[in-house]
C-alpha cells in the first residue's frame, strides 16, 4: 500500500508559505541556544548600565521594569504555556510580600530574632509555592473559566483574610518594613532574579517538562492518556510560577517599605501580567518580557499624556490586542497567517 | 520494518481457554444519571487478537472505551489489564503499563508540530525527573521519524498538527498511540472521515503491527473493515452486550441485523 499524500496538498502548502513569509526560522533560533546567548548578552549590558553614571531614579525604573518582566514570565508559565489562565496570580505576590514583612519586622507575630532580608527572601518564595500547592490541588482540577474565577476568588479572599488577621498581618493598617535605601543593590538583585527566571523559562520550554505543559494546554485528556501525569506537571508548573512571584512580592515589600492588603493583593497586578504576556506572545519565552517592557513604556506615555484617561486607554489596548493580535507580538511575527494584524502586515508587505 | 519488539511472536488469535486475557472487563457498568451507558458488560481481549466492537450510535462503545482506558470512573464491575486490577488506576498509569488509545474526535496537540506531538508521546514509564528537564533524546526522535514514515506522514513532520487534514490527524493520532510501544491499542473509529485509500493504508498498518505482536481493539462503523481484520467481534446495544463471535457469525445473527442494520 503506497499512498502518498495528494500532490496538490503540497502545492497549496508552499503557496501559503509564499503568501505569508514566516519568521519561524528566527523563532526556532531564538528558542535555541542563540536566544539564550543573546539574553545573557543583554543581561551583561544591563549589568554594566549603572556604571554609565545614571541617576538613582533610572535605577529605580530599571528594577521596576525587571519586576514586571519577572512577573509576566512567571504568569506565562502557568497561563501561557500550561494554558491555565490564572486571574488571581497576584495572590502569590501578596503572600510573598506579607511573609517578607512579617519575618523582617518580627512583630506582630513576635518572631525573635527577626529574620534578615536574605533569609526572608527565599522564605517568601517558599511560602508562595506552598500556598500554590494547597490552592492548586483543588483549583487545578477546574478547567477554563472555572479555574480563572476560582483563582480570582482566592485573591479576593486572601485580601480579606489578611485584613481581618490583624494580630499577624497588621490588618488594614498594613506593615512598615525597615527603611533601607539601596537603589544599586535593588537594581542588581532584581536583574539577577529576572535573569534567572527568564533563563529558567527558556530552559523549561526546551525540556520535555515544558513540552508536556504545552501538550496539557493543547489537549489535557490526550496528554493524560498518553502517559503524562498531568496533575503532577500542572502542580509543578504552578509552584514554580508561584515561587518566583512570591520572591518578587518579597522584594517589592522590601523596596516599598510599606505594605497593606489593598496594595499587594490587587487585581490590577494580575491584569498587568495577563496583558504583558498577551501583548508579547502567550506561551513564548521572549514574548512576555517584550510585552512587559512595551506595556511599561506605554503606561508611562499614557500616564504623562492623558492622565485621567490612561486606565481607559490601557483597557482599550487590551481589547485591541485580543481582537487583532491574539497571538501577541512574537506570535504575529511568527505566523502572520494566524492573526488579522499579521494578514494586514503581510498584505502591505506584498503591495510594497 | 519493526515498529514494536521484533522478538514478540504473534500469538494464536483463537480464544484459548488457558490463556490469560490481556485486557478484561467483568460486569462493567457505567451510568449517566438514570441512563445505563454501559450495563453489566463482560469483555475480554487476548494477546495478539484484533477484536472489533460494533453497535448503533449511542450503544455505549465509546463509554466502554473510556471505562477501559480509565478516563471514566466505573459504577460497577472490575477491569484488569495484564492480570492487574486497574479499576481505580488513572489513565496515565494504564498508559504506562502499555495501553494506548485514540479518540473518536481526534485529540492531537494542534499548536505543536507533528514531530513535537510525537516526541512528547514517548513511553513515560521509565522517565526520570532528570530526563524531564532535558530536551527529548535522539533515540525518541529517531523512533518518531520511523513511525511517521511508517504512517506516511513524515513529510508533514514540521507542520503544526492543527494544519493537518482530518485523515492526516487520524494517522498522527495513531502515531501518538504507537510511540510508547504499547501492548494493546484501542482505536475509536480510526476510519471515520478518512478517504478510502487511506483506510486501506490504516488497515495494512494494523495488520503489520498485529503480526509484530500488537493487540487491537477497534470501534468501527465500517463493517468491511471489521470483517477484514477482526477475529472476534462484540456487539453492543443499549449499553448491553448483544452478541459476540466471529465476524461471519455476527453478520448472520438475527438480533444484530435487527438492531444494527435495521433490516
Amino acid at each position: 500500500m503506497t499512498n502518498g499524500p495528494p500532490a496538490d496538498k503540497n502545492g497549496n502548502e508552499t503557496g501559503k508559505k509564499a503568501r505569508f513569509p514566516s519568521l519561524a526560522p528566527v523563532h526556532s533560533l531564538l528558542a535555541g541556544w542563540t536566544g539564550l546567548a543573546l539574553w545573557l548578552l543583554l543581561l551583561l549590558l544591563l549589568a554594566l548600565y549603572p556604571y554609565t553614571g545614571v541617576s538613582s531614579l533610572a535605577l529605580l525604573v530599571g528594577s521596576q521594569i525587571f519586576v514586571l518582566v519577572t512577573l509576566a514570565s512567571n504568569w506565562n508559565l502557568i497561563g501561557g504555556m500550561t494554558g491555565y489562565v490564572d486571574f488571581g496570580h497576584a495572590v502569590f505576590f501578596g503572600v510573598g510580600a506579607y511573609i517578607m514583612a512579617i519575618l523582617v519586622t518580627g512583630a506582630p507575630l513576635l518572631i525573635s530574632p527577626q529574620w534578615g532580608f536574605w533569609q526572608a527572601l527565599p522564605a517568601s518564595g517558599a511560602a508562595a509555592a506552598l500556598f500554590a500547592l494547597l490552592i492548586g490541588l483543588p483549583t487545578l482540577r477546574l478547567k477554563g473559566p472555572y479555574f480563572s474565577i476560582a483563582m480570582l476568588g482566592t485573591l479576593v479572599a486572601m485580601r480579606e483574610i489578611v485584613r481581618v488577621s490583624r494580630p499577624i498581618t497588621g490588618g488594614g493598617i498594613g506593615l512598615n518594613l525597615p527603611p533601607v535605601l539601596n537603589r544599586i543593590g535593588d537594581y542588581y538583585l532584581m536583574l539577577a532574579i529576572m535573569g534567572l527566571v527568564v533563563s529558567l523559562i527558556w530552559w523549561i520550554q526546551r525540556s520535555e517538562f515544558g513540552q508536556s505543559l504545552i501538550a496539557i494546554r493543547e489537549d489535557e485528556v490526550g496528554a493524560e492518556m498518553r502517559g503524562i501525569n498531568t496533575t503532577l506537571h500542572k502542580i509543578a508548573a504552578f509552584m514554580i510560577a508561584a515561587f518566583f512571584t512570591g520572591v518578587v512580592g518579597g522584594f517589592w515589600a522590601w523596596q516599598n517599605t510599606f505594605i497593606d492588603p489593598d496594595g499587594v493583593f490587587v487585581e490590577t497586578r494580575t491584569v498587568e501580567m495577563v496583558m504583558m504576556s498577551m501583548l508579547g506572545g502567550l506561551g513564548t519565552v521572549w514574548g512576555p518580557p517584550l510585552g512587559a517592557v512595551a506595556i511599561y513604556l506605554l503606561q508611562n506615555l499614557l500616564w504623562s499624556n492623558l492622565f485621567e484617561w490612561h486606565l481607559l486607554a490601557l483597557g482599550l489596548l487590551l481589547v485591541l490586542i485580543v481582537l487583532f493580535m491574539p497571538e501577541g507580538i512574537l506570535g504575529t511575527l511568527g505566523d502572520r497567517s494566524s492573526t488579522s494584524l499579521g494578514r494586514l502586515l503581510a498584505r502591505f508587505g506584498r503591495n510594497r | 520494518m519493526a515498529i514494536g519488539n521484533a522478538d514478540r511472536v504473534p500469538q494464536s488469535t483463537s480464544m484459548a481457554s488457558d490463556q490469560q486475557p490481556l485486557l478484561e472487563g467483568r460486569t462493567v457498568s457505567k451510568y449517566f444519571g438514570g441512563l445505563a451507558a454501559v450495563n453489566n458488560v463482560d469483555f475480554a481481549v487476548y494477546p495478539g487478537e484484533i477484536v472489533g466492537l460494533i453497535g448503533p450510535n449511542g450503544s455505549g462503545k465509546t463509554t466502554l472505551f473510556d471505562c477501559l482506558s480509565r478516563l471514566q470512573k466505573i459504577d460497577g464491575g472490575k477491569i484488569t489489564f495484564k492480570g492487574q486490577d486497574v479499576t481505580r488506576a488513572r489513565p496515565y498509569q494504564v498508559a504506562r503499563m502499555g495501553l494506548s488509545r485514540t479518540f473518536q474526535s481526534v485529540r492531537v496537540y494542534r499548536k505543536m508540530t507533528v514531530l513535537r506531538n510525537m516526541l512528547i508521546s514517548h513511553q513515560w514509564r521509565d522517565t526520570s525527573f532528570l530526563h524531564m528537564l532535558r530536551p527529548s533524546p535522539a533515540s525518541t526522535a529517531s523512533r518518531a521519524h520511523q513511525l511517521l514514515d511508517f504512517l506516511q506522514i513524515e513529510h508533514l513532520a514540521h507542520e503544526d498538527a492543527g494544519h493537518l487534514s482530518g485523515g492526516q490527524r487520524r494517522l498522527l493520532e495513531i502515531g501518538l498511540a504507537l510511540m510508547p510501544d504499547p501492548e494493546i491499542l484501542l482505536l475509536d473509529e480510526a476510519t471515520s472521515g478518512v478517504n478510502p485509500t487511506l483506510i486501506e493504508t490504516i488497515k495494512d498498518r494494523i495488520r503489520t503491527l498485529n503480526q509484530q505482536g500488537k493487540t487491537f481493539l477497534l470501534i468501527e462503523h465500517n463493517i468491511n473493515f471489521i470483517a477484514d481484520l477482526c477475529s472476534r467481534v462484540y456487539v453492543l446495544n443499549y449499553g448491553e452486550k448483544l452478541a459476540e463471535g466471529t465476524p461471519q457469525e455476527i453478520l448472520r445473527n438475527e438480533a444484530v441485523i435487527d438492531a444494527y442494520f435495521g433490516a
